[in-house]
């Protein structure tokens, strides 16, 4: 007998089943409610060996549910109140809340949750990663290059500020709502760019991070109170980066410039997603950085070769982008633009104004800026010696072999 | 052709912390290895166990509640297989998934007993 289960089942049934729990039993449980969620998870690759359950979502959010209700129930101090609580909350509910429309309500709520005010910044993405999109500590350490003990920590003060804010699991009110919105969306842009910017040496967490974002996005975009110009921006921004996310590997995994890549192979579907997006967000007053960035990126994907890009207009979005919200990279960025359209001067003069450390774990971009400045100025010498302090900056084992690859290139030159 | 029981010692998935991604990575792997034996038709039976346990020892029939031991030496589960002798059973063993998570396998032929 031939058993398959959908990829990623576990993983987004964690979000799922962790979001409908909590409407349950309350955020106070939370904890309680993870652990049963994990045991369900564990039970599962012990019983479906032999046979999997016909409906294998049905048959894990029950077990977890009865996990939590016994784990709740040994939980002794808990017990006299428990007893009260659970049965009149269940009984409130009937079983609406496993609706797959109440499912996504309950995991949109996890999201405004995961970026309350009372969870600082840093606490918010780990939270978010852990609780919605279902990662350990483990894994999301691998994707924010940071030590896990350090997830660990940051979850575990996420939990702590939900419990003593008594946070309550339901939506921002209405005069809130879009300052919250304007953070959900900062971190779904975070999630993303972690994904998209290859931090990671492994394919796999990659697209796991940028396909959370976009599913996040999309579960947004299906309530219309959450709309606005700047989520559809930021649904076509990340389908336009994302569609050429195959192409940015080679099959040996080794990365592809953007000027070598195969431009037949970007994902023409997501494209097209990307500008219906993009139209919807036109016809809103407001313009965000979301905007312009998804221009520019739509503007790369419109350059049939990469001789064909039209600079000009890149440059053009990146500074109407730097006047709105100021920002290194965005610096950076013109700093390369400038390079391409052979503004020699101009791009050494913004790169000079650059201060390093704002670019953090990304500071091997701006030295591998500075050796194509001057290898466009003919000085090798100088330019193989800012690529090695790129090398040096970078954490990335694929961005490392490709800086050497292109130092190679440089001194045969 | 003899019966054969692998005994699979260690790699418990839940003192391991593993995510759900990873699990349902590990249930992959166990559902090739069972498709493979069964189409072979050589898989003749099998169980996970609960880690939880009981022991009875002792004429005085003393009830004693686990955990007895650590979990890289806790049995997880057995599968039985038909084969011509160990040394197939090892290659069956090949496909093991939890190697890497420091599990073993113990191979032992089941006696028959002579009428």
């Amino acid at each position: 007998m031939e058993q398959k289960i959908v990829d990623h089942l576990f993983r987004h049934q964690y979000g799922k089943m962790v979001a409908i729990l909590i409407r349950f039993f309350g955020l106070s449980n939370i904890e309680t409610i993870e652990d049963a969620v994990q045991d369900t998870f564990i039970k599962a690759t012990l019983q479906w060996r032999s046979q999997i359950p016909e409906n294998p979502e049905a048959w894990l959010t029950k077990v977890a549910k009865n996990r939590t209700i016994d784990l709740l129930r040994s939980l002794k101090a808990e017990k006299n109140r428990f007893d009260k609580v659970a049965y009149t909350v269940v009984s409130n509910h009937t079983n609406d809340i496993f609706l797959d429309h109440e499912i996504e309500d309950s995991q949109l709520r996890m999201i405004f949750v995961a970026c309350h005010p009372s969870l600082k910044p840093k606490e918010q993405i780990a939270f978010a990663l852990k609780t919605i999109s279902g990662f350990n500590s483990k894994e999301i350490a691998a994707a924010l290059l940071i030590k896990e003990e350090t997830i660990k920590k940051r979850l575990s003060r996420a939990k702590k500020a939900i419990v003593k804010n008594k946070i309550k699991f339901e939506f921002p009110s209405a005069n809130e709502v879009q300052q919250r919105l304007d953070r959900v969306m900062e971190i779904i842009y975070l999630t993303f760019n972690e994904g998209f910017h290859s931090t990671n040496k492994t394919k796999l967490i990659r697209k796991d991070l940028c396909g959370e974002a976009i599913r996040l996005t999309k579960l947004l975009l299906k309530k219309e109170k959450f709309r606005s110009g700047n989520l559809y921006a930021l649904f076509a921004l990340m389908c336009f980066h994302a569609s050429r996310l195959d192409s940015k590997t080679n099959s040996s995994n080794e990365i592809v410039s953007l000027e070598h890549q195969d431009r037949s192979k970007w994902f023409f579907p997501l494209i097209k997603i990307g500008n219906n997006s993009m139209n919807k967000a036109m016809e809103y007053d407001v313009i965000s950085i979301y905007h312009y960035e998804a221009a520019i990126a739509a503007e790369h994907i419109k350059a049939k070769t990469f001789e064909n890009t039209d600079w000009n207009k890149i440059l053009y979005w990146y500074s109407e982008l730097y006047q709105l919200q100021p920002s290194t990279f965005t610096q950076l960025n013109m700093a390369i633009v400038n390079l391409q359209l052979n503004h020699l001067e101009v791009a050494q003069r913004i790169l000079d104004q650059i201060s390093i450390a704002k670019l953090e774990q990304r500071a091997y971009l701006y030295y591998g800026c500075y050796a194509e400045y001057y290898v466009k100025k003919k000085d090798i010498v100088l330019a193989i010696s800012y690529l090695n302090k790129a090398i040096l900056k970078t954490h990335n084992d694929l961005e490392k072999d490709y800086l050497i690859k292109r130092k190679v290139v440089l001194k045969s030159l | 052709m003899k019966d054969f029981m692998m005994i699979f010692i260690g790699a418990d998935y839940q003192e391991l912390g593993l995510s759900p991604e990873q699990l349902q990575d590990r249930m992959g792997k166990w559902f090739g290895w069972n498709d493979k034996m069964e189409a072979q038709g050589i898989l003749k039976g099998g169980n996970a166990l609960v880690p939880v346990a009981k022991r009875v020892s002792g004429p005085d029939r003393t009830i004693t509640d686990g955990p007895f031991v650590e979990g890289k030496e806790l049995v997880g589960g057995y599968y039985i297989v038909s084969a011509e002798n160990a040394e197939v059973v090892v290659k069956i063993a090949d496909d093991y998934p939890d190697y890497d998570l420091g599990g073993t396998v113990e191979i032992r032929e089941i006696m028959v007993f002579d009428q």
